[in-house]
Order: C-alpha cells, then sequence, then structure tokens
C-alpha cells in the first residue's frame, strides 16, 4: 500500500515535470497542424499524472518483485563500467576481463567454467561476428 | 488465374536440391540467430541479402523467407529457457514458457512453442496462397481511423491484463509512448526530446531498447538473486518422465482452438501493414487467457499461454506477405528486406507480380510450406540442443547471454551509442519491474506509438475538427469507444 503510494507520487511529480518544464523545453511551439508537436506529450504526461493520482488514491498491496538492489547495482556498474572501458579499448579487449569480474562476483570458482565465460565466449563471439559475418564489434 | 502447368511447374522448382538446400541452411541460420537476443532474424536477413545476388532468385529468395521462418522458431527459445526474450514478439511466450521450464520442463515448453509456431505460420500461409488478394483488398480499406481504433484496442486489452493493477499498466503505456516520441514529431518534423543528441533524430533504437528493458533487466534480476554459482540455470530431474520431455498428440489436439484463435489473430494483424507480430502475440495471449476456465494458472506454466503467443506471432509472418505479394507495400521490416530482395533479383512486387512471375510466385508458396516442415524437423533436434545449453551453470549462462546481447545490439543498433541506451533502458526495466509496471506494456507502447501518432494525426486531418464525422467509419467509431470499456471490464475480470 505504502509503495502505491509513493509510487503515485513519483508518476506526478514526473507528470507534472513533464508538463511544466520538459515538454515546453524539448518540444517545439507550432502553431498550426491537427497534431502539434506538444499536443500528444502533453496528453500523455497529463495520463501519467492521473495514474499517480489513482494508485495513491486506490493503493493495491501486490504486484512488487523482491529485488536484490545492492547486487543488482553492483552488476550494474560492472557493466556501465564495461561499457566505458569498451569505448576506449574495445570489445575484444574488454569482453574478457568483463566476463571473469561477473563471473567472479556471482561466486564461480571453477577453472573450467570460468575459462569458457571469460575466454570461450568472448571467442566464439568475435569469430562469428568478425570473422564469418564480418561485421565490426563494439 | 492461372493455369495448372504454372502452378505446378512453380511448386516443381522448389524441389530442386539448391534449393531445398538453401531454404534448409535459411531455416537452420534463423532458429540459430532468433535464439541469440539482439541479433534476430530482421538483422540476419539484412545481413544475408547480398548473399543471394549470385543465386537464382527462388533459391535467394527462399533462402531468406527461411532465416524469418526459422527465426521465429528461434525467438522463443531464450525466452523460455532464460526469460529473455530476444525480440518484443517472445516476449508473451515467456509468459508461461519460462514458468513451465522452471519446473523442470523446458523441453516440453520448447517443443510447444515450435509445434504452434509451425501451426501458426502454415495457417497464414495457406490463407496467403488460398486468398491472398481478397485479404488485401480489406487490408487497404484499413485506413487511418480503424488503425487508430485497434491500436487503441490494442492498449486497453495489454494495458488492463498485464502489470500488478490497471494504473500501473495505463502508466506503463503511457511511458512507452513518451520514450517513443523521442525524434522528430511525424507532422511537423521538429525535434523532441532529445536533449542536444542529435543519434536520436530518428528516434531511440527499437533493438536496444527492447534488448535492455526485456533482455538485461531480466539478467540483473537472475544474477542478484543468483545463491549459488554452480547451480544449473534450470534443474531437469533425472528421473523426468518422458510425458514432460514431450508434447503428446492429446496436449497439442486440446490446443487447437487457441492455435487456430492465435493464427487468425495474427493473420488479420499480419494483413495490416505496420502493426507487427508483438500486439499479435499478447492480444491473441489475453484472448486464451479471457476464454479460459482456469485463468489463474496463466503466467504459472500453462501450455496454452504458449500455444497462443506463439500461434499468432508466426501467424503474422505469411501474412506480411499478403500486402506486400499483391500490392507493393511490405508488412514489416522482415517484409521490406525481402522486397528489397525481389527487387534485385529483377521482380517487381505489386498487383501485376502474379501475372508477370506466377511461377516464381508458387515457387515462393512451395518454398514457404516446405520451410514450415523443415522448421519442424531442424527444431526437433536444436531444442535438444539448446536444452542441453541449458543445463550449464548459471554463472556462465546468463554471462554470456549479456555478452551476446552487447553484441547484438551493438549490431542492430549502432555500435556503443546502442549499447549505452540498452543500459539505461535496462536499469528503467528493471526498477519497472520491481515496482509492478509491465515492461512488456512498455515495449508494446513504444513500438506502436510512431505509428499511432500518425494514424490520429491523420484521423484528425479526416474528421476535420468535427467529431461527428467519426461516424463515417463505423469500424474505427466502434472500436474507439469500446477500448476504454473494455479496458475497465478485462481488469475488473482478471482482477
Amino acid at each position: 500500500m505504502q509503495t502505491d503510494r509513493i509510487t503515485g507520487a513519483t508518476l506526478i511529480m514526473l507528470g507534472s515535470l513533464l508538463i511544466w518544464w520538459i515538454i515546453p523545453w524539448q518540444a517545439e511551439e507550432v502553431g498550426y497542424g491537427w497534431l502539434r508537436p506538444r499536443t500528444l506529450p502533453y496528453i500523455i504526461s497529463a495520463g501519467l499524472f492521473f495514474c499517480g493520482v489513482w494508485m495513491m488514491l486506490r493503493p493495491v498491496a501486490e504486484g512488487l518483485t523482491a529485488a536484490n538492489w545492492p547486487r543488482a547495482a553492483i552488476y550494474a556498474g560492472i557493466l556501465v563500467s564495461g561499457l566505458a572501458l569498451m569505448s576506449l579499448f574495445g570489445f575484444l579487449w574488454v569482453a574478457p576481463p568483463m566476463a571473469l569480474v561477473l563471473m567472479l562476483v556471482v561466486g564461480e570458482r571453477r577453472l573450467l567454467w570460468l575459462t569458457a565465460g571469460a575466454a570461450g565466449t568472448p571467442s566464439a563471439i568475435w569469430v562469428c561476428v568478425a570473422i564469418l559475418l564480418e561485421r565490426p564489434l563494439p | 488465374m492461372f493455369d495448372t502447368a504454372t502452378i505446378l511447374a512453380g511448386l516443381g522448382d522448389v524441389f530442386q536440391l539448391m534449393t531445398l538446400l538453401y531454404v534448409l541452411a535459411g531455416v537452420i541460420m534463423g532458429q540459430f540467430v532468433g535464439a541469440v537476443p539482439g541479433i534476430g532474424p530482421v538483422m540476419a536477413t539484412a545481413i544475408a541479402i547480398p548473399f543471394t545476388f549470385g543465386m537464382d532468385p527462388l533459391a535467394g529468395i527462399g533462402f531468406l523467407v527461411g532465416i524469418n521462418k526459422g527465426g521465429l522458431v528461434g525467438g522463443a527459445i531464450p525466452a523460455v529457457l532464460i526469460n529473455t526474450p530476444g525480440t518484443p514478439d517472445a516476449a508473451a511466450t515467456a509468459l508461461d514458457g519460462y514458468p513451465m521450464a522452471q519446473q523442470g520442463k523446458p523441453l516440453k515448453a520448447t517443443k510447444m512453442a515450435l509445434y504452434s509456431s509451425v501451426t501458426g505460420d502454415t495457417f497464414s500461409d495457406i490463407v496467403l496462397i488460398t486468398v491472398s488478394a481478397p485479404l488485401a483488398i480489406l487490408s487497404l480499406r484499413m485506413g487511418p481511423v480503424e488503425v487508430m481504433g485497434l491500436m487503441l484496442l490494442a492498449f486497453a486489452v495489454i494495458a488492463s491484463l498485464m502489470g500488478a493493477s490497471i494504473a500501473r499498466g495505463l502508466a506503463a503505456a503511457a511511458l512507452g509512448l513518451l520514450a517513443a516520441m523521442v525524434g522528430t514529431d511525424p507532422e511537423h518534423a521538429t525535434p523532441r526530446f532529445i536533449f542536444g543528441n542529435f543519434e536520436v533524430y530518428d528516434g531511440l533504437p527499437l533493438a536496444a531498447v527492447a534488448i535492455g528493458m526485456l533482455a538485461i533487466s531480466e539478467l540483473l534480476f537472475r544474477l542478484a538473486r543468483t545463491r549459488s554459482a554452480q547451480a544449473a540455470t534450470i534443474r531437469i530431474p533425472r528421473d523426468q518422465p518422458s510425458e514432460d520431455r514431450r508434447v503428446s498428440f492429446a496436449e497439442y489436439w486440446a490446443c487447437r482452438f487457441t492455435m487456430l484463435r492465435g493464427a487468425v489473430i495474427g493473420t488479420l494483424i499480419g494483413a495490416l501493414p505496420g502493426i507487427g507480430s508483438t500486439a499479435a502475440a499478447f492480444m491473441s495471449y489475453a484472448s486464451a487467457k479471457q476464454v479460459s476456465p482456469d485463468r489463474a494458472s496463466f503466467g504459472r506454466g500453462n501450455i496454452h499461454g504458449i500455444a497462443a503467443a506463439e500461434s499468432a506471432n508466426s501467424a503474422v509472418m505469411g501474412a506480411n506477405m499478403i500486402p506486400m505479394l499483391t500490392l507493393g507495400i511490405p508488412g514489416s521490416v522482415s517484409a521490406a528486406l525481402i522486397v528489397s530482395a525481389f527487387m534485385i533479383h529483377g521482380v517487381q512486387p505489386g498487383p501485376f507480380l502474379f501475372e508477370q512471375q506466377g511461377r516464381l510466385i508458387y515457387g515462393l508458396f512451395g518454398a514457404m510450406i516446405l520451410a514450415n516442415l523443415m522448421n519442424l524437423l531442424v527444431g526437433q533436434v536444436g531444442m535438444q540442443f539448446w536444452v542441453r545449453v541449458i543445463t550449464a551453470p548459471e554463472s556462465f549462462v546468463l554471462t554470456s547471454a549479456l555478452l551476446l546481447c552487447f553484441v547484438g545490439v551493438s549490431l542492430a543498433a549502432g555500435g556503443l551509442f546502442g549499447i549505452g541506451v540498452m543500459l539505461a533502458f535496462a536499469i528503467l526495466g528493471f526498477v519497472m519491474t520491481a515496482f509492478g509496471f509491465s515492461v512488456v506494456v512498455f515495449i508494446i507502447a513504444f513500438f506502436l506509438g510512431p505509428r499511432f501518432e500518425i494514424s490520429l494525426s491523420q484521423t484528425l486531418a479526416l474528421l476535420n475538427g468535427d467529431p461527428l464525422r467519426l461516424l463515417d467509419y463505423p469500424f474505427g467509431f466502434v472500436m474507439i469507444v469500446t477500448a476504454p470499456g473494455l479496458a475497465v471490464w478485462l481488469a475488473r475480470r482478471s482482477a
């Protein structure tokens, strides 16, 4: 119930933010035409606002999926760091250590599977994409 | 329209050894790339087109058709086995396929996906072969008002059935529509929500958004939940009874009406350019759930859920060819790529195609039916292979899936920028799922958003400021008026 109220309040804030700030800033004002650039975004933002009000007034006590937020944040951090490093060194050099770190954080310690994940999969991807398909890796 | 000799000659052409081998190669390649999140049949078709330059037209087009059909089956594999649909249209399959796989019946779930996919696909191919011309005329009569009404109906059905509550469903749809508005607006071509980033001028890349929301966010959930790295991704009991490893004829037959309904929905939606297989799969799933006496079992491994989703999304493929072959209008990206292959081989799709290239077209029809049979045979072997792969430890499977998503999105959505978009939407998907918002509703709204805005703009122009003119479009009017009431009714029924 409490989560629904908080989520509802967030949607109200998001709707308001869109209506009062983001749409006027990021969508041009046009004085002609049947469907102007701001019209549909305004309607949808108002819809978000009312969904938020609805959730605050009539909260339900179900539907949440249990999530391990700290662990998920660690994995998301590894992926974002991997992307940043890929922009500097490329997929070929970053994918093996990234896969290795991910598997170690999961708790994998068996050498065979660590090798398969950190060396086997990136190599197979390289062969399929760069050699067979002749497409560039990121 | 044709003499029997043309039809028989066309059908006979497909039985040449090289043509058969190319169709088979296409099916195998399609099933493989379909199983890899991010790559998918559309991209595989795009890559394969240059390889068809040197082929006989029928062999080349048959090869591309094989890739498309194989990809439809392959897309269900990661959806069922690790709950990471490689393409949005496989998301509906995951709703019941993944719970069934978790119950230790991955082979049964993937086989049901295979059988219902081939059934739906064959149904739409038969419709294409027999009544393509009248259906194309009917689909041409669906103007902007009717298309907008149909989309509103799809939003209403999907938003009211997915997610924890109707408010959450509608909010997820609203967020998806907002994301679809990034780029240039369709009527005035002015930039919207681009925040100075010109890479999103054409909108956010669908592959990156879909893989991020559906696959990466699920992988994050799975990784965060993993307690033992040594655990297999899916545990299959050693003493598993044989009925849990196969789909009996009685089970298949029990799903006949579900598959028929799905195939009809998929065929009708596929005949309309631009709506696509994702909406068809979810509409079929929703209707199967509504008519089932055991609604509570949907989402917990009900075999009818898999049958409904797969028969509908596969039926779209054949039906997409209806406007393409008869009018020259491609119904989807895949169909557009096949049109380009036709043109490369000097064949102009359109109203005169049947008269000028009758033999080739009947050959193509034969290749489509053969590709369905090959899908069935290749799938029987392929499913065994994938189910074995999935018994590897989670640490290996999930990490490999992440790397494949990185590469797939990079190829499909423009390099590192696409991967950045994918990760951003993965985090959004994680948060939305944690708070009970359906990421599937978001993706469908995102996918249909641009088409919806164009249809709305055209509808407003047609009405010319007079709402009463809506009465001139009775089908569109009924759908628009029915949509809100239907949403409330469905939400109450499923509550």
